[in-house]
């Protein structure tokens, strides 16, 4: 089968389109596998390299992440369980004291296109909610964005929390905002520090590759 | 400066209009979503509220179309509403560029202190806003010792961003002990208060409560919208026009709505994002386009605006800072904004601060206010009697024309380079950059206190939490 219009339309962002040809596949008879490496993987390879490459803006990026989601969503039943795994699950949220969350909405759009598992625990997240979400959730990550210096105390506080709850070895965590350094990463314990959402991206590839 | 039709700003109007009447607002607190389903406004299950228009009329008519931010000494009152202009910095960066090593430092209590004088001293800056985080306080006395840095440093309206209900309340507690009174302080305020929706379309509880505590109080504030078209707002200026003036009317209506009558600046904040990457573009042309034109929406309801212009997304004070913090202050003050922030000290997308670059920028300040005198034409400026005097082939030096005109035709640059080549050599070639820093180093050497010995000795018996920076 032809793979090339579906590959397109993920590279197109088009929705709806991937979403028909996904269906129309499926129906067809269609090798799951083989719409997943072929159709959604391979197109997502090309919109990264074309990103990489400045041809593509972030917005077009995510739209094309998004296409694939809604494609893989029509795909999963037709998988054995847990043949399909996530990249990873990450817990994100703002840390207590801070409503700033541009970045942080950015970083969990970015890190669902390239196929973690977010869950967004939203702003103003004190250490006992991150607490909660790892010991329900079991994640492989936790990132933590502060875009307010005097909010960044806060991060400390959660990584010491998790210790003494116990989790601190179960997770990697991973840290971002504008005051944010990663020097301060390392002064308080954290596994990683990024400054942006692409790196972001790579550093919870290379986490979870390591854990 | 126009950059919209009369015809144009009445269809953004309209549709900002639209947004409040069919879209809403969320209102994050549910004692004021109580008092305005009381008061007979729509309030959904969840949490927005729909501002109607006969509503929202009744509420933006009740608020002040002029008012006055004091200065302590009378000197650089700001007359909103006058048609006037007035420029100040922009508050409240984390890191502080040290010109000298080129480096970056978290910001202490003694920079809010270092560009109080600062601003003091700087004619171009007609307000102080309160410039740093100080991250040598502890957050217990925060916010009495911020602004008291700032009132002893200067005596310009000084205005701040407070972290909370308790914050608000420990500036006025020592703004009203300066002034001898609550009263006194009500009467000619010199401090207010910058609070923040977040956009799209959201009022949290604790703005809403300090709004609520400065207008009780008499302390103007803004409620300062700062939409970032492509991330929190549309990707079209238009649209990021209609939503912020949307944002800013629910500011203004809701502060109306808490305290009618309270002096409330209607705020726009505008930025936008650059798309390729999600950087923050505070510095980009259409970020000065939006600026601009929320000015007009402001002045449809006859509020006075505090806008934005000056900022840059420049690391340093360079040729990148200067174009774009000249290009935005020249069209806010063209398009008559009354109130100007973010215009002075500023680098790095809002997040740093330059000492040096609050003199090159009060420089940029006098060049625009300049421009803004326009030309006198009259009888005298035109001058044919001097030219009759001096006649062909003459010239104007010593003629007394030139002398009764000179000082105030001209705005006399301190930092830009005129010197003739050998003498520039002479001086070891100067650039504004490094004037700036000489003027900086001897100024802090030589500033004063602007409180006098005895309001300093209540004060701090009055409030032992008071540290010196
Ligand atoms: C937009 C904005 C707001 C909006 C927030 C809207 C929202 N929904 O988020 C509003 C108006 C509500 C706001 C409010 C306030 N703000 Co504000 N705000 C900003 C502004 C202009 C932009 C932030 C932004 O969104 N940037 C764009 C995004 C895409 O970038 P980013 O957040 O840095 O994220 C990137 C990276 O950092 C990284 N990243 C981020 N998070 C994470 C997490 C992980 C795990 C990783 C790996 C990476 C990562 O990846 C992202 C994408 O590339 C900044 C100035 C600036 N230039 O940053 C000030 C700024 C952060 N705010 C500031 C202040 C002071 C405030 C207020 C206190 C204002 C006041 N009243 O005085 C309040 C605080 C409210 C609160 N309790 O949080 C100061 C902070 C100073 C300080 N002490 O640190 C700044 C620097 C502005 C200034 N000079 O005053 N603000």
């Amino acid at each position: 089968m032809d793979l090339s219009a579906l590959s397109e339309a993920v590279i197109q962002g088009n929705i709806e389109k991937a979403k028909e040809l996904t269906q129309q596949a499926v129906d067809a008879g269609e090798d799951p596998q083989i719409l997943l490496d072929q159709g959604l993987i391979m197109a997502m390879d090309t919109v990264g390299e074309n990103f990489a490459k400045g041809l593509l803006f972030v917005p077009q990026m995510l739209r094309s992440a998004k296409t694939m989601q809604e494609c893989l969503a029509i795909l999963q039943p037709h998988f054995q369980a847990g043949s399909v795994t996530s990249k990873g699950k990450i817990v994100l949220g703002t840390v207590k004291g801070d409503l700033h969350d541009i970045g942080k909405n950015l970083v969990a759009m970015m890190l669902e296109g390239a196929g973690f598992t977010v869950v967004d625990l939203g702003v103003d997240v004190a250490p006992e909610a991150f607490v909660k979400a790892v010991s329900e959730e079991h994640p492989n990550i936790v990132g933590m964005s502060a875009l307010l210096s005097t909010t960044m105390p806060s991060m400390a506080d959660t990584v010491r929390a998790l210790s003494e709850a116990g989790l601190r070895e179960a997770v990697q965590i991973m840290i971002g905002g504008a005051p944010v350094t990663a020097q301060y990463a390392e002064e308080i314990g954290a596994d990683r520090y990024a400054p942006d959402a692409g790196s972001a991206v790579i550093k919870a590839k290379k986490l979870v590759a390591s854990a | 400066m126009k950059l919209l039709s009369e015809e144009q700003i009445e269809t953004v109007d309209r549709t900002a209009r639209r947004i409040l009447d069919e879209v809403g607002v969320k209102v994050l607190d549910e004692n004021v979503r109580d008092r305005l389903a009381a008061a007979g406004v729509p309030v959904q299950a969840d949490e927005r509220v729909r501002l109607e228009g006969p509503w929202l009329d009744a509420r933006l008519q009740e608020a002040p179309c002029r008012f006055t931010l004091f200065s302590r000494d009378g000197k650089n009152d700001i007359a909103l509403g006058s048609g006037r202009c007035h420029f100040g910095n922009g508050g409240r960066v984390f890191q502080i560029l040290d010109m000298a090593t080129q480096g970056f430092r978290p910001t202490l209590l003694r920079d809010v202190a270092n560009t109080a004088a600062l601003v003091d001293r700087l004619e171009f800056i007609r307000f102080y806003i309160i410039a740093c985080q100080a991250h040598d306080l502890s957050p217990a006395h925060y916010h009495r010792n911020d602004f008291y840095q700032a009132f002893a440093r200067t005596t310009k309206h000084v205005m701040g961003g407070v972290d909370s209900l308790e914050g608000a309340r420990q500036m006025h507690a020592l703004a009203a002990r300066i002034a001898g009174g609550e009263d006194t302080l009500r009467e000619k305020p010199f401090v207010s208060v910058i609070t923040n929706p977040i956009s799209p379309l959201t009022l949290d509880g604790e703005s809403l409560r300090i709004l609520e505590f400065c207008g009780r109080k008499g302390i103007p504030a803004t409620c300062a919208p700062a939409p970032i078209s492509g991330a929190t707002a549309p990707a079209t200026l238009a649209g990021t026009l209609a939503q912020l003036h949307a944002e800013a009317l629910a500011g203004v209506a809701l502060a109306q709505f808490l305290v009618p009558g309270t002096p409330v600046l209607y705020g726009a904040v505008a930025s936008t994002m650059d798309l390729r990457t999600m950087n923050l573009a505070i510095g980009s042309v259409e970020t000065a386009m939006i600026n601009t034109c929320s000015v007009d929406l402001a002045h449809r309801y006859g509020l006075p605006i505090y806008a934005s212009a000056g900022i840059t997304d420049a690391m340093l004070p360079d040729i990148q800072a200067g174009f774009e913090k000249g290009v935005s202050n020249l069209m806010l003050g063209m398009a008559g904004a009354d109130f100007i922030h973010l215009a002075a000290g500023m680098l790095d997308s809002g997040n740093s601060i330059a000492l040096e670059q609050y003199v090159i920028d009060n420089e940029i300040l006098g060049m625009t206010e300049r421009i803004l005198r326009g030309i006198r034409v009259s009888d005298g400026t035109l001058a044919l009697e001097a030219i009759a005097r001096v006649g062909p082939g003459g010239n104007y030096v010593t003629d007394e024309h030139t002398v009764e005109n000179m000082f105030e035709e001209f705005f006399y640059p301190t930092l830009a380079v005129r010197e003739q080549y050998d003498r520039w050599t002479e001086l070891g070639s100067p650039t504004p950059q490094t004037k700036a820093h000489d003027w900086v180093e001897d100024t802090l050497r030589r500033s004063e206190l602007r409180l006098d010995a005895a309001l300093v000795e209540d004060l701090r018996n009055r409030f032992p939490e008071i540290v010196d920076p």
